[in-house]
């Protein structure tokens, strides 16, 4: 017996003493440490990758960023109906924003923002260090640029979310991040002219070092990821909102002339919103991909799901907008729904049961799922062409020289709507929510124009002039518990 | 061990559990004290050999039937057993010699067991012998109310789920709240370990009836022995050993009815209330609610369809049944007790059931006089279904049954279950309960199994090695079937594993020197393996007619996998001194090593002393003949808590796919100088016992504080990262216990007992490093100064009496830092935010009372709880002052209607987009006191004289119920909300009526 008591003991005594130091070690094996990740050149690339990934995010692309501000705007309404709705969307639409019900936004903005800064930074860092294995200049470059334009775009999409973009430059914009922040700091908010010029600053330079071959290798779709057209479509963009008007002309007139683009016929215009950009052909610059298998997928609240009659629904075309298209132009046809899809832009349920309500095809879904057991997914389309001749055809108006008119004619003759003869301030406008409804566009566009909003459905009611608070929606209560510098926008 | 088995039986008569009874008398006594001469209550008389015996009244006197040539067994605790032939006498009396080694009862403490009267911490136990005959799944719900200190609170009313304990109040923000759970010896895993469904509590795995005691350690002084993981207290659950003599053999079976608690009779609105008020709604707003196309058509047609109380017609009665067969034997070589159990509970909905088969096989072996080997294995079966009935979900019945219009139709044009409820998301939740709640269930499959060897070489002297494998298996499926006209389903499933290796291995040292000198020392190291995967398989196209993996269509399926793996290295000792049974000293340290922390700072040191008087065994004491135990006992320690996830000390990227490609994405800021969060520990204590032990009580006072807590600190979402995880802030929890017994009546044929337990806590937040508040939700937040969990709210103020528009107190801008002045507003923006109440109780407590005559046992039990506030934001939906498209709340009528109103709700408003019904509001606060009613069990013993006849030695009849009444203000089923305050859309509580015999043979 004492024998196996001699053998037990030095059994247990083996176990407790040998390695001892090493029993304690248990590192994480499904993630990678930080100082790995940015330490060479895939790893990089790989963080790049990483960074596109939130834009997907619900309060993003994926996409209430868009849908609410279609809601906010009047261009969208919750349907008459109830029985076509869930409940969901009610803040944007009854405008019951405060502090604590507001856009996310801000949080995934600031992701992809400190995502993009920790590349910029290792890259810098790094310098030469990186030129290994074939890596060129180039290509750290190109690197660079993407991350520079992420981060330009993020802010630009945060700013005019949560500030006023109507001129009054010196109104609080929102803090500019450009280094690794560590988590004790507590930036204040910056000007909006002092965010305006970073961006634009930002995008610039990643013009510059961007090599106008690049594309981003791998992934389903080169549209969903910078190029050098998409960093000069934003700037185009960007001046715009900016009011730098020869700017936003110049750098329209250098995508649309770029010659990678055309604008869809009236025939392609209904067919092209169910597919992948590289079989929507001519006229996406930018879109952001919809799929189950992105880390971020807002499954059934998904801008599909939203705007399907058999799903949640609560997102409807108002009857203003419906009111608007002339007869004829393609983008204001309507059908029904599981009838004429890929056929027409607004279609009403296939009962028929929603009193008239139409639902806007742009988000028609990929065909992935059915809509009531399986969500569908929907690419949303960030910047198109369109939008390039809109922004020039604004900036013409606006004195940047030379005529909006065939801008506009450009469009419609392309829609099946009749040429205009004259074309001033308030048909740009007009054009624009015709062309770029639900597109997420019209909401900023009063915004930065300082327009009026009147909006009445019997529901609810909405007159909102330039005293309005809603035109800089509230930052999340969060934010403000925790960063004693930042300051709320008023009336909130 | 055996010694503890009598304790219980002894304590088991104290709360008259009705052991004994009338029998043919054949053999008197008394038993008295050989050293006294006064009368030793309660000793163990057992005719050798065979189940006979009974035990000593409080006079010591006997009566038992035994035969002429027979051997009586006496026996009890701090006594030598001790032997007599009956020789056909017909009285017998005895004088038992006090063991000087067990003086007072024992209790098992950390690695061992103490004497009652030795423990220096503070330390409650609770009786085991009654609880089989609660109708629970799992140990954790029978504590509820039953010890000072230890509250018990339940997340959900749904079978076989988890339950939160709380010793002595909060102590952590993020590493944890829940005590160590010890299983003979060995620190278990506990908690849920269900994938899809939350009823998959680990501690299922035990079966109530297969527990001997269990004890809870909750000052430092009692638990630093288990050091790192001691910060929340420690609950030693000790199980059956078999016992020497003839194998003894106990069957079990009971069967009952649950039912839906809801003793308010809380209701939301019939038909003809909710049309009345909607158009009001409509009206309120301008609309036409006779306008077929407008958007608040709201005719009085609806009124003459069939109405349906949806609620009613998404819940059942419930039942629960139990069989269980378990035996125990004994030589002097061996013991064993084995068991085996069912257990089924089918809900009070249509897919909630939850049922296990448990075994159980102890086993004790002397292998030499000096070695000895025994072994604990368990395993369980565990099978439980549901439908998603957490929170807020449309398929949620008891959330859908309260939103549904009463006049949407139960049935569709085809006479199948309506699915076209718009106001609940086209979700018919009965409709998804008997599609999918058969097929949406978890299965876990458990095992503790343990084997120890124990040496003694010399006298005192022990060397014990105790190893044990746990492993949970679980297997998961959560199911979507079609909706009508389509044919593809949607399929989950899961595989999870949870793996823990522990070894632990003790040297103890016992002596007794001098006159009165006693003296253990215990060195001992353990260490600790934890591995845990999961896999997950969504499956969005699989056919229905087959609905399994194979069917989906690969290219939609996408496959989840995690992984993750801890370990803990630790030594320990402890020394335990006293002197002539008055002085007590006791001091114990234990060093871990976590691979949870950063590489800096991996290793804690913990460490207590603790010393107890016993005063009354003081010699100037000596002529205090009515007090039996007065013992003042005071401690300090500390303790640590590294009960957080794995790898929160190393900053990650994670994997993060877009658009079909790989990614990766910052997950975690770097952290290496993460560490242990400890607990400094105060506790002075005062034991006593009085009128022959009649009465018997504690009271402890303690304040505890911890620091370098482990914060998840909210941080500003501009540094990318919503929150960074840092050893900052303190706070501190002191309070109050007091727990007292008595037996009021104690005779041989009756009996009553009543006690009585109570405790106050008070959390206080210290510091929060470089911030005064962290945000815990939108409704709670940690402020310094404040109660640990602290409401933080819009204030309501009320209706407006002219207008009928809901008003807030807003800052007065004259004075805006007083918060006694303030303004009126009608909009919730400008709304000032107050701190107002804490979701954490005052006081908790129980008491409990038993009467026994002959052979009838009742017992009573209650629970309470006070001082606490609960947060019901299910009522921004069904109080929604007309801002929701869904029934109302009964209490929602109660509206303001005309100008002069006070008191009511404001006017209701169609699509209402005031804010009047926001979640952040003092308006949904209310006080969360209430005592339940929690068990009343009423049993019979058959006498022996007539259960003889039919070779049985035991045959017990009894009734009980559970959860029968509660008295409450909450404006809901049941006042319980989960320790937050604030669980919504919860299964609520059920009440639960049953039956069972147990014989014994």
């Amino acid at each position: 017996m004492k024998k196996y008591i001699v053998i037990l003991v030095l059994a247990v005594a083996s176990l407790t003493f040998t390695g001892c130091k090493d029993f304690l070690v248990e590192a994480p094996i499904l993630s990678q440490t930080t100082s790995l990740t940015l330490g060479d050149y895939n790893g990089l690339d790989k963080a790049v990758t990483g960074a596109y990934s939130p834009l997907a995010d619900g309060s993003w692309y994926g996409a209430m960023y868009v849908l609410d501000a279609e809601m906010r705007s009047g261009n969208a309404m919750r349907p008459i109906n109830n029985d076509f709705t869930s409940g969901r969307m009610t803040v944007p639409y009854t405008m019951s924003y405060n502090e604590s019900s507001t856009s996310g936004l801000w949080g995934y903005a600031y992701y992809v923002i400190s995502a993009a800064n920790n590349v910029i930074n290792a890259i810098d860092e790094k310098g030469d260090e990186l030129l290994t294995g074939g890596v060129t200049q180039q290509d750290v470059d190109n690197l660079k640029a993407e991350a520079l334009a992420l981060r330009a775009f993020a802010h630009f999409d945060c700013l005019r979310l949560y500030a006023r973009t109507d001129g009054s430059n010196d109104a609080l914009g929102i803090p500019i991040i450009t280094t690794p922040q560590s988590p004790d700091e507590m930036p204040a908010r910056n000007t909006v002219t002092e965010t305006f010029n970073q961006i634009v600053s930002d995008l610039t330079t990643a013009e510059s070092l961007m090599s106008p071959s690049y594309a981003r290798s791998g992934g389903v779709s080169s549209k969903c990821y910078f190029n050098l057209n998409v960093i000069r479509a934003l700037l185009a963009r960007v001046y715009l909102y900016k009011k730098d008007w020869s700017n936003a002309a110049a750098y329209a007139t250098k995508v649309i002339e770029s010659g990678d683009y055309q604008l869809w016929t009236a025939a392609e215009y209904p067919t092209v919103w169910n597919k992948d950009a590289a079989d929507k052909g001519g006229e996406v610059i930018l879109e952001v991909y919809g799929a189950a298998s992105n880390d971020y997928d807002e499954y059934w609240e998904g801008p599909s799901h939203m705007t399907n009659p058999i799903g949640y629904a609560d997102c409807a075309a108002s009857f203003d907008l419906m009111g608007i298209f002339e007869e004829g132009d393609v983008r204001g046809s309507t059908g029904i729904r599981g009838k004429d899809d890929g056929k027409v832009m607004f279609c009403t349920d296939k009962d028929e049961k929603s009193l008239g309500q139409m639902w806007t095809m742009k988000y028609q879904g990929k065909g992935k799922g059915d809509g009531t057991s399986t969500p569908d997914f929907s690419n949303v389309i960030v910047i198109r062409l369109s939008e390039m001749y809109l922004i020039r055809a604004e900036a013409c108006v606006n004195g940047a020289g030379g005529t909006a008119l065939s801008d506009l004619n450009a469009i419609r003759s392309n829609r099946g709507a009749s040429l205009l003869s004259a074309a001033g301030a308030a048909a740009v406008a007009n054009e624009r929510r015709l062309e770029l409804n639900f597109e997420g566009h019209y909401w900023f566009d009063l915004a930065r124009t300082t327009a009026t909003l009147n909006y009445d459905d019997g529901v609810v009611t909405r007159n909102l002039d330039k005293s309005s608070n809603y035109w800089a929606l509230p930052i999340p209560k969060r934010e403000t518990d925790v960063n004693e510098n930042l300051v709320q926008n008023p009336g909130f | 061990m055996k010694k503890i088995r009598l304790l219980m039986a002894a304590v088991a008569l104290v709360l008259s559990v009705g052991i004994a009874s009338a029998q043919n008398v054949q053999v008197r006594g008394t038993v008295t004290d050989a050293s006294t001469g006064e009368p030793v209550p309660f000793a163990s008389i057992q005719v050798k050999g065979t189940m006979q015996g009974t035990a000593s009244d409080a006079l010591g006197s006997y009566v038992v039937s035994a035969p002429g040539n027979g051997v009586l067994v006496f026996s009890s605790i701090g006594y030598t057993t001790q032997e007599v032939a009956v020789n056909n006498r017909g009285t017998v009396n005895v004088s038992l010699v006090p063991e000087t080694e067990f003086l007072d009862d024992v209790i098992v403490v950390g690695y061992g067991t103490v004497k009652r009267e030795a423990k220096t911490g503070s330390i409650a136990t609770l009786d085991a012998e009654n609880l089989a005959e609660a109708p629970v799944a799992s140990v954790d719900k029978m504590l509820a109310g039953k010890m000072a200190g230890v509250m018990v609170t339940a997340q959900t009313g749904q079978p076989g789920a988890n339950s939160n304990i709380r010793i002595r109040g909060i102590s952590s923000v993020n590493a944890g709240n829940e005590p160590l759970w010890v299983i003979d010896g060995i620190p278990v895993m506990s908690g849920d370990q269900g994938y899809f469904t939350n009823t998959s509590n680990a501690m299922t795995v035990v079966n109530p009836n297969d527990i001997e005691s269990i004890t809870v350690l909750k000052d430092a002084a009692a638990a630093s022995i288990y050091g790192s993981r001691a910060a929340n207290g420690v609950i030693l659950v000790t199980t059956k050993s078999g016992s020497q003599g003839k194998a003894k053999f106990q069957v079990r079976a009971k069967y009952g009815i649950n039912q839906f608690a809801n003793d308010n009779n809380y209701r939301v609105m019939t038909g003809s209330e909710l049309l009345a008020t909607r158009r009001q709604a409509a009206i309120n707003a301008g609309i036409n609610p006779d306008d077929p196309t407008g958007a608040g058509y709201f005719p009085y047609s609806l009124l003459t369809r069939e109405q349906t109380n949806w609620l009613k017609a998404f819940t059942k009665i419930g039942n629960m049944q139990e069989y269980e067969i378990n035996a125990s034997a004994g030589n002097d070589r061996g013991k064993l007790y084995t068991s085996l159990s069912y257990q089924n509970t089918d809900g009070i909905t249509y897919a909630s059931q939850f049922s296990k088969i448990v075994g159980r096989v102890n086993t004790d072996y002397k292998l030499t006089n000096n070695l000895t080997l025994g072994s604990r294995v368990n395993l369980a079966y565990t099978y439980n279904r549901d439908t998603e009935m957490q929170a807020l979900y449309y398929a949620n019945p008891f959330f859908g049954g309260l939103s549904i219009y009463p006049w949407t139709p139960f049935y569709d044009e085809n006479g199948e279950y309506n699915t076209r409820i718009s106001e609940n998301n086209n979700t018919n939740p009965l409709y998804n309960m008997l599609r999918d709640g058969e097929v949406q269930w978890e299965k876990q499959f458990r095992t503790q199994a343990s084997m120890y060897l124990e040496w003694q070489p010399l006298a005192g002297l022990v060397f014990k090695t105790n190893n044990m494998l746990e492993t949970t298996n679980g297997e998961g499926r959560r199911y979507w079937g079609p909706d009508p006209g389509d044919s593809e389903g949607t399929l989950q499933t899961s595989v999870t594993q949870y793996v823990r290796l522990t070894t632990s291995n003790t040297a103890t040292y016992n002596t007794i020197f001098g006159d009165a000198h006693s003296f253990r020392a215990m060195l001992g190291q353990e260490a600790m393996k934890e591995l845990f995967h999961y896999y997950y398989a969504y499956s969005p196209t699989v056919d229905a007619s087959i609905p399994y993996a194979t069917t989906s269509i690969a290219t939609d399926d996408q496959i989840g996998y995690d992984y993750s793996a801890e370990t803990l290295l630790s030594f320990f000792g402890n020394v335990d001194y006293s002197y002539d049974q008055r002085y007590y000293l006791q001091a114990a340290v234990r060093a871990d090593g976590s691979s949870l922390f950063g590489s800096a700072n991996q290793w804690g040191l913990f460490w207590s002393v603790g010393g107890s008087w016993n005063i009354s065994n003081e010699a100037f004491m000596a002529g205090l003949n009515w007090l039996n135990l007065l013992k003042l006992r005071a401690s300090y320690g500390v303790n640590g808590n590294n009960n957080i996830a794995a790898y929160r000390a190393y900053g990650v990227y994670g994997a993060a796919a877009y658009n079909g490609a790989s990614g990766m994405l910052p997950s975690s800021p770097d952290n290496p100088s993460l560490s242990w969060e400890k607990n400094y520990t105060w506790n002075v204590g005062l034991d006593f016992a009085m009128l022959d032990s009649r009465i018997n009580g504690q009271i402890d006072v303690y304040t505890r504080d911890t620091k370098d807590m482990l914060l998840d600190k909210s941080v500003p979402q501009t540094s990318g990262f919503s929150s960074n995880f840092v050893n900052i802030g303190s706070l501190n929890n002191k309070g109050i216990e007091f727990q007292i017994d008595g037996d009021i009546i104690r005779t041989r044929d009756f009996s009553w007992n009543v006690g009585f337990n109570i405790a106050f806590n008070k959390s206080k937040v210290l510091d929060l490093g470089d911030t005064n508040e962290m945000s815990y939700n939108n409704q709670i937040k940690h402020t310094v100064g404040k109660q640990f969990y602290t409401f933080y709210l819009k204030d309501y103020y009320g209706v407006d009496p002219t207008t009928g528009a809901a008003l807030w107190r807003a800052k007065d801008p004259s004075d805006p830092d007083n918060d006694d002045a303030y303004i009126l507003t009608t909009s919730y923006n400008k709304a000032r935010y107050i701190y107002c109440g804490s979701p954490e109780p005052n006081f908790t407590g129980g008491f409990n009372t038993s009467l026994s005559w002959k052979g009838f046992d009742l017992s009573a039990f209650f629970e309470f709880k006070g001082g606490n506030y609960v947060m019901l934001t299910e009522k921004r939906y069904l109080n929604s002052d007309g801002g929701q498209n869904m029934n109302q709340a009964a209490t929602a009528l109660n509206y303001w209607k005309q100008p002069g109103d006070t008191g009511v709700y404001p006017k209701p408003l169609l699509n209402n987009g005031t804010n009047s019904a926001a979640a952040t509001s003092t308006r949904w606060l209310e006080r969360g006191d209430y005592l339940r009613l929690k068990d009343v069990t009423l049993s019979y013993n058959f006498p022996t004289r007539l259960i003889e006849k039919v070779k049985l030695s035991g045959l017990k009849l009894y009734v009980s119920g559970l959860n029968l009444y509660t008295f409450h203000d909450v404006e809901w089923f049941d006042p319980e909300r989960g320790i937050n305050g604030m669980g919504s859309g919860i299964y609520p509580m059920s009440k639960t009526l049953v039956g069972g015999v147990e014989v014994s043979f």
